[in-house]
């Protein structure tokens, strides 16, 4: 009994034939809302850093080298794909494209790094500086991440020579 | 005199290399089987031996407590299955015939499945110690039935050469053969176990005990023992063909020898439709099921004494 | 000779060993995913195997957790070489959304050397074996750092250490042209 219902099983699974997906020979679309790879267009991308300030990952960092420039580098490695970023930008210039195949053995090729220019004041070329401290404590003033170590920096107001890079925690691996 | 003992030598040379040749053949066979009974695409069919030469390639690390007994081990496994090989009927009359008898293919055969043992006492690990006592367990309910089948031949022919009993000899008595027809349904129930495919790979239960007694091995070693299961599997078909259907196999040279392995390509398709449909047993289940058949194989025994 | 045509057989039959170091588990689901008769990963010859003696890459799930890099390590130096690591998921290749809270050490690249990484979270079944593909040879990889400049220096910039004075009176002392 158990026996011929063990037959009608193999049966049935060979009647259905062959269902394996030819994949990496043929391409297979993902399904229309699938969010893929974030592409950062950099002609729409004005430098707000929100996307930076949302990545729950803390994915996307902000270097101002100088007063006109910012760095805006996004480093691929530990994103969700969670879409935050895209959902936030004024400008709608970060696209969750579909693009899963990111495979690569060197984790710096998922990266992409925009060099922004930021337009000056006309007349002196200083920041702004608001009328009120409470105001003041409102501005971000200059973002430092860390693009070496690949960390963000918690400090509005650091200015970039001196700014000291937060302590890693001392962990030991016995 | 010499030139007998040459011809004995490269008739079990043919055999051994053929053997060799087939076995991972056999192998592969069975896994595209079963891929397709899963209705998925499946290795290629000559992929057990690209994973012997990957294996080859590999670096060996000698681990576990002993490294002197786990080489033994691995090269006893792979010596004791090409020596079985001599003395099996491969299509032609077994080669060492005149030299051995069955008692000597029963110790042999029992000594493989030792190797597995000192392989796993030779690790050390909680795991291996665990599955070389579920292999113990099965060794020893499971042995006596191909030891019972091979009795009952020599007591039907009234001789323990391998030429007179391993020629369908369970059936070559006068009148209706009973016993012949019991020993038959036995083996027949206990062929899965003997091969160590599912339902019973206890012993090797991968994702239980981590591969039980081989946990240790790597590289060549590895591919060694890997080697000698899928040569078992061979010996153990051939064996079994040659005691219970042996029709055929007399005529000559190329049609026999062809309708020896259709046979075994037959016997291998039914092991993988078994194997792929079941789950694994668990030890007490699968003692429990050996003790019945072993009660039936006495029955068989008495009444082939009794001259049934 | 033989042994050219032993190392030209690594890449059609390895053998998998699944290491998770703390991650979530929705990359061993995909990953499990890719076993199934749908994405099937046996065809290119890949077996999953119980112990890492037996296997020739490693594919580490989750971040390197404090608790678990030590075990880690000994998976990895039990594997007999030639051998490959794989990390998949983004846990893996850059410690996830985790990287820096207190149990995690980072990514697995801090505990082991990684040879391929599989970004996603998680990534689909169809990427890991994307993946795989890349690393065995099959297809080309996809990705390349992208670098975007809108200007290029110098230009006129008044940098704060050349504005001197102090509280009203603030004097720009060097100008630049473009």
């Amino acid at each position: 009994m158990s026996l011929l219902s063990k037959a009608r099983e193999a049966i049935i699974c060979l009647k259905a034939g062959k269902v394996t997906l030819p994949y990496p020979a043929q391409p297979h679309a993902p399904a229309p809302n699938f969010r893929g790879r974030p592409i950062f267009d950099a002609a729409k991308c004005i430098g707000c850093a929100g996307c930076a300030n949302n990545c729950p990952a803390r994915e996307i960092l902000i270097f101002d080298p100088c007063q006109e420039i910012r760095v805006l580098h996004y480093l691929g490695r530990r994103c969700t794909y969670c879409g935050r970023c895209a959902d936030v930008c004024p400008e709608k210039a970060i696209t969750m494209s579909q693009d899963f195949e990111t495979a690569t053995d060197k984790i710096g090729d998922l990266s992409q790094h925009l060099e922004l220019f930021m337009s000056t004041c006309q007349r002196c070329g200083r920041c702004f500086k608001e009328s009120s401290p409470l105001e003041q404590l409102k501005l971000k003033g200059y973002r430092c991440d860390d693009l070496e170590h690949e960390h963000v920096i918690f400090r509005s107001q650091s200015y970039l020579k001196d700014a000291p890079v937060v302590d890693d925690i001392n962990i030991e691996l016995d | 005199m010499a030139g007998n003992i040459l011809w004995l030598l490269l008739k079990c040379f043919a055999n051994v290399a053929v053997m060799l040749a087939v076995a991972p053949l056999c192998e592969g066979v069975i896994r595209k089987m079963t891929a397709r009974i899963q209705s998925r695409q499946g290795p290629p069919v000559l992929q057990p031996y690209m994973d012997l030469l990957k294996l080859l390639g590999k670096e060996d690390i000698e681990s576990g407590e002993s490294p002197v007994v786990q080489r033994v081990a691995a090269y006893l496994a792979l010596s004791m299955a090409m020596l079985v090989a001599c003395m099996v009927p491969m299509g032609f009359a077994s080669p060492m015939s005149n030299v051995a008898d069955c008692l000597v293919l029963v110790y042999l055969l029992t000594m493989c499945g030792i190797c597995t043992l000192v392989a796993g006492l030779a690790a050390g690990s909680t795991y291996s110690l665990i599955g070389i006592s579920r292999e113990m367990m099965t060794m020893i309910t499971l042995e006596p039935l191909l030891a019972i089948a091979l009795v009952i031949g020599s007591m039907h022919t009234q001789s323990f050469r391998l030429n007179a009993v391993l020629d369908g000899s369970v059936y070559t008595i006068g009148g209706f053969p009973w016993s012949g027809l019991v020993i038959l349904l036995v083996m027949i129930f206990a062929f899965q176990a003997f091969i160590q495919r599912l339902p019973f790979d206890i012993a090797e239960s991968e994702t239980e005990i981590m591969e039980g007694p081989l946990m240790e091995y790597s590289g060549p070693k590895l591919a060694m023992f890997k080697y000698a299961q899928m040569c078992r599997l061979v010996i153990l078909a051939a064996l079994f063909i040659a005691l219970f259907v042996p029709f055929g196999s007399r005529l000559m040279f190329p049609l026999g020898w062809l309708i020896f392995w259709a046979k075994v390509l037959v016997l291998i398709l039914a092991v993988t439709l078994v194997a792929a449909t079941h789950a694994r047993y668990r030890i007490d289940q699968a003692v429990r099921y050996f003790a019945a058949l072993i009660v039936v194989a006495f029955v068989a025994l008495v009444l082939a004494s009794y001259g049934f | 000779m033989f042994k050219s045509l032993c190392q030209k057989m690594f890449g059609r039959s390895l053998w998998v060993y699944h290491a998770n170091s703390g991650g979530c588990n929705g990359c061993d689901i995909e990953v499990l995913n890719v076993l199934t008769p749908y994405y099937d990963a046996e065809r290119f010859g890949i077996k999953l195997v119980g112990s890492p003696r037996h296997a020739d890459v490693m594919l580490c799930q989750g971040p390197a957790l404090r608790a678990t890099a030590q075990a880690l390590r000994r998976a990895y130096d039990a594997m007999p070489a030639p051998k490959l690591v794989f990390a998949i998921g983004s846990c893996a290749c850059g410690g996830g959304i985790w990287h820096d809270t207190y149990a995690v050490l980072g990514p697995v690249e801090k505990v082991v050397p990684v040879n391929f990484y599989i970004p996603g979270c998680p990534p689909r079944p169809e990427a890991i074996i994307y993946g795989v593909a890349v690393a065995v040879g099959l297809v080309d990889k996809k990705v390349a750092p992208v670098t975007f400049k809108q200007l290029e220096l110098p230009i006129p910039r008044y940098h704060p250490s050349d504005l001197h004075g102090q509280d009203e009176l603030v004097v720009y002392e060097k100008s630049e042209t473009l």
